[in-house]
């Protein structure tokens, strides 16, 4: 590949449960602070990749009154409607094919205030069956994969306890955190109420306002605008059969197909030895086992031991989510964009009180669907290379 | 920059009113499975897809996490794009950059809507929802009509004030779109895969009632259910694969303003202006290398919801002087045998599964390029270089591909 | 290959309820707009930068990108932008009387805003044609308070 492309700059709302303020003015905000950053203006992007959801805004066509606050106005604009970092891959493709030099991904979602996430997923159940019985919803879900994991490696749910508690540690050094407690412990966690069994309230991500814009430039361009460009290495998704059934819930396939597309791409042989720090997006505290071992990053089944041993710490063997990840904020299609967010912070050393140190390579996750059926993965390096 | 193909494309045995027959994704399967067949490729043979539709109009969310296990999605790449009327030619461009990118070698698109299953009229009316909403508090007379701001236009909407807007800076007359839609309407008659397919004429089109002058009922497009597959590959897995692939020489988009008069974000752009669609288009030929659009476009495919849209949108794509379409449309050279054929599909106009609209338009032009119309309106005259274009939002997403029969030279 | 439709399916019913949504619109242009037609004025926004006044007002400049707040006041008479003439109902039902309906450009405000037009065949409507507002006798702040338009 002879075209590069890699993240410039990034900005996120404080991640809120109301933003206290319409959705076109967060975005107007928002975007104008990373101009600011730049000094650049609207007319020095060539594409804008907007990533909304029509459910989530109660609005067919959820991007008809994003893109003037944003700055697309007579500009060329797309709109990807899945997690950010979906929109974040896609992005690259744009720049990788030569046509645009510079694209501005900006995804978001008013899923505190303005609409119920789960009620956002119902609608993604199966209209003809599953919307029906109403037997399932996203929670619920989740409860099965997680009892599927625990029950595979025979443990109990204080593993849950303790990587929520952790989470909500190192949300407490993020500053655009929502749900964050410097002094979190499992008992602390353990004492919110079950929504459905094993999983609590605290095992669960909260219901968020919030945005994220994520400035990407080809090559030259990049070096141009800034010292520290972050490079996108690697990219690749992959997805599962929509039938929770004719899953195995405790490990994710497509979570590995897609890391291990992107770590191809990246030359990443060994991402345990190589890769300094992950954010991933698990919504529910049991699927940060099962995403980071599908990442190669921990043994099959170690979610425990992972645990008790605080080998996922920000000073451990394998830093995860140093930002809190998605138990310290969710919006809904900001997600994944968050989570590169974060990693472009760790990597630029602008990580603050949860900077890991000599982070030069980052893994970045996002999901997509019931028990993460759709998985998206990208490798972001220091190093040009 | 990687030169992408269009290799095949996959139609729903027919674009209809109701498919009662088959539940959304089934209906889906219906065109992958013809775009395979089309292009006897397998499964194993795609490296990604994209995926879009208009959810709303189904009450369906993130229809892509169904569908996989029913379109071969799975263990793919998967990414889901919607952007309301351009979608369809949005999905088809997210997959060329896909190969243009030099990641994927063979991407498949997959658009569609199932509007039987929805309810239309909230799916569109959802898009400015909470606009009138607040309007309505602040006293618009939502039907009256009375004061500022009701919802003038009948249920044609804004596009009788585009109309009106076109019909006096062309010169053209209200007849002009009565022609329009005969032609179209007729050329449809040939195409198994259009909806509204009986052939009518100029006085057929008059004798339906004005909804709200100048559009009359016969100027509006159906709703239909229906999918449209087209892979699309890169320039060594075409010379592979095809013996006539159809090139994606020119890709552009361009969103405007909200132009339907919401009172929220006021409106400064005129309906009938269509700035965008001058810029993309523009943007277009630049990419394609088309110095003499007039000269070198062989044929348009044009997103025409209402019958009128294809003269306004042949003007302002650069295709025709200003006022000019309505006497290329009298002279017959906008007929499928005439110097521009205009909607040899018979377009939206005469189609309109409104996910998969804006791909019909490239994938027609596709299978005129490659000779592989199915029915009677293949284009007689060898195509060279095709214009599709789709149109969206609220009167402001313009999307223009410009597909030839050559890859566009280095 | 001729398609025949096979046997119908069965139907369920589904609903997506968007009373539940808790929607937030910047309503402070709206806001701006009635107070004014209280009084039987018409205000908006002007841009510092590029001089586009917005009637009813967003917070900011879409072309500039800048935030907007300088308060002018438009006319309340102006051109006809573009017309339609309404003869049938949303569902295709013949109406009574035909209404002309306009988007109409007042003078000073580079927006459109849609109204009626009466007072006039609409035979005789003409793009460009000079229409004024006409008030109710006791505005109250709504967009009601302009009963309608009628030609110069």
């Amino acid at each position: 590949m002879d075209r590069k492309v890699a993240i410039v700059g990034q900005a996120q709302t404080k991640h809120s449960e109301d933003t206290g303020m319409p959705r076109e003015r967060m975005l107007f905000e928002l975007v104008k602070g990373l101009f600011g950053q730049f000094g650049m203006t609207r007319h020095d992007i060539d594409t804008f990749v907007l990533c909304s959801n029509d459910f989530e805004t109660g609005r067919t066509i959820s991007n008809v009154f994003e893109d003037t606050p944003v700055g697309a106005y007579m500009k060329d604009e797309t709109k990807v409607e899945a997690d950010g970092a979906w929109a974040v891959m896609y992005a690259a493709t744009r720049i990788l094919s030569g046509i645009y030099d510079t694209a501005l991904v900006v995804a978001n979602s008013l899923g505190g205030s303005e609409f119920r996430p789960y009620l956002i997923m119902d609608y993604q159940l199966n209209p003809t069956y599953d919307r029906q019985l109403a037997l399932i919803n996203e929670p619920s879900a989740a409860a099965f994969q997680a009892r599927s994991y625990m029950d595979k490696y025979g443990m109990t749910d204080a593993y849950l306890d303790m990587i929520a508690a952790r989470l909500l540690r190192n949300a407490a050094r993020n500053p655009n955190a929502l749900r964050a407690k410097a002094d979190a412990t499992p008992e602390y966690v353990a004492g919110s109420e079950y929504l459905y069994e094993p999983l609590r309230k605290l095992h669960c991500y909260p219901f968020t306002d919030g945005a994220c814009v994520l400035l990407l430039a080809s090559g030259e361009k990049a070096k141009d605008l800034t010292d520290s460009p972050i490079w996108i290495k690697g990219l690749g998704d992959s997805i599962e059969s929509y039938y929770l059934g004719e899953r195995e819930l405790f490990r994710s396939p497509s979570a590995r197909l897609a890391a291990e597309r992107a770590y191809k791409m990246a030359g990443i042989s060994d991402p345990k030895g190589q890769i300094d720090v992950a954010e991933v997006s698990a919504k529910f505290t049991h699927q940060e086992p099962i995403i980071c071992e599908a990442l190669g990053l921990f043994p099959e089944g170690s979610g425990g031991e992972v645990a008790e041993k605080g080998l996922s710490e920000i000073d451990g063997d394998m830093p995860v989510c140093p930002s809190g990840g998605a138990l310290g904020a969710y919006p809904f299609s900001a997600a994944g964009a968050i989570r590169v967010a974060e990693c472009f912070r760790q990597l630029t050393g602008s990580a603050g009180e949860a900077q890991v140190a000599n982070a030069g390579t980052a893994v970045a996750h996002g999901q997509d669907g019931f028990c993460a059926q759709h998985n998206a993965v990208i490798v972001l390096t220091v190093e040009e290379g | 920059m990687r030169n992408v193909a269009i290799i095949g494309v996959g139609y729903t045995p027919v674009f209809v009113s109701k498919r009662k027959d088959v539940n959304i994704v089934e209906m889906i399967s219906e065109a992958v499975d013809a775009a395979f067949r089309n292009t006897n490729l397998t499964p194993d043979d795609i490296d990604s897809i994209t995926f879009g539709n208009m959810q709303t109009f189904e009450g369906l969310n993130l229809p892509h996490l169904w569908a996989a296990d029913h379109i071969s999605a799975l263990g793919k790449p998967t990414i889901r794009i919607s952007t309301g009327g351009t979608t369809g030619m949005s999905t088809l461009q997210a997959a060329y950059y896909q190969v243009a990118s030099g990641l994927y070698d063979v991407v498949m698109a997959v658009t569609w809507e199932k509007q039987s299953e929805g309810d239309s009229q909230v799916g569109l009316a959802g898009i400015v929802m909470p606009e009138v909403m607040v309007m309505v508090q602040n006293g618009m007379d939502l039907f009256g009509g009375r004061g500022i701001g009701g919802m003038g236009g009948g249920s044609t909407g804004a596009a009788s004030y585009q109309a009106t807007s076109y019909l006096h800076h062309s010169g053209a007359s209200p007849e002009h779109i009565d022609k329009m839609a005969a032609l179209e309407r007729t050329n449809a008659s040939k195409n198994p895969y259009a909806h509204l397919r009986k052939a009518t004429t100029v006085e057929d089109i008059q004798a339906t009632p004005f909804i709200s002058w100048p559009l009359r009922y016969g100027h509006t497009c159906p709703t239909s259910d229906g999918a449209t597959v087209a892979i699309v590959v890169s320039e060594e897995k075409a010379a592979k694969l095809a013996d006539q692939a159809a090139w994606i020489n020119g890709v552009a988009c361009c969103a405007s303003d909200p132009t339907t008069a919401n009172l929220i974000e006021g409106q400064i752009t005129d309906p009938a202006e269509q700035q965008p669609a001058r810029i993309a288009a523009e943007k277009a030929f630049a990419m394609a290398g088309i110095k003499n659009p007039r000269k070198e476009i062989d044929m348009a495919e044009l997103y025409n919801g209402f019958a009128h849209q294809s003269l306004m949108w042949l003007e302002k794509l650069g295709l025709c002087k200003e006022g000019e379409a309505h006497k290329m449309l009298d002279k017959g050279a906008l007929d499928i045998d005439g110097e521009l054929p205009t909607n040899a599909s018979g377009g939206v106009f005469s189609t309109n599964a409104i996910g998969a609209s804006a791909m019909n338009r490239p994938a027609e032009c596709a299978l005129q390029i490659m000779r592989k119309i199915e029915g009677g309106h293949q284009i007689p005259k060898k195509v060279r270089n095709a214009l599709a274009h789709g149109w969206g939002g609220l009167f402001q997403y313009v999307t223009v591909m410009i597909i030839s029969d050559e890859p566009r030279k280095a | 290959m001729a398609f025949e439709m096979g046997p119908e399916t069965r139907q369920v019913q589904g609903t997506w309820d968007v009373t539940t949504y808790k929607y937030k619109i910047d309503g402070g242009g709206m806001k701006l707009l009635c107070d004014a037609m209280k009084e039987k004025k018409i205000r908006g926004i002007r841009c510092n930068e590029c001089g586009t006044v917005y009637v009813p007002a967003p917070t900011f400049c879409r072309k500039c990108h800048v935030d907007i707040d300088e308060v002018v006041e438009v006319e309340d008479s102006g051109e006809v932008g573009t017309f339609a003439v309404e003869m049938a109902d949303m569902r295709g039902n013949p109406i009574e009387k035909e209404r002309i309906s306009a988007q109409i450009k007042l003078d000073g405000a580079d927006t459109w805003l849609g109204g009626t037009i009466e007072g006039v065949d609409w035979h005789d409507v003409k793009i460009g044609m000079k229409v004024k507002a006409i008030w109710v006798d006791n505005p109250e702040g709504r967009l009601s308070d302009i009963d309608h338009f009628e030609p110069l």
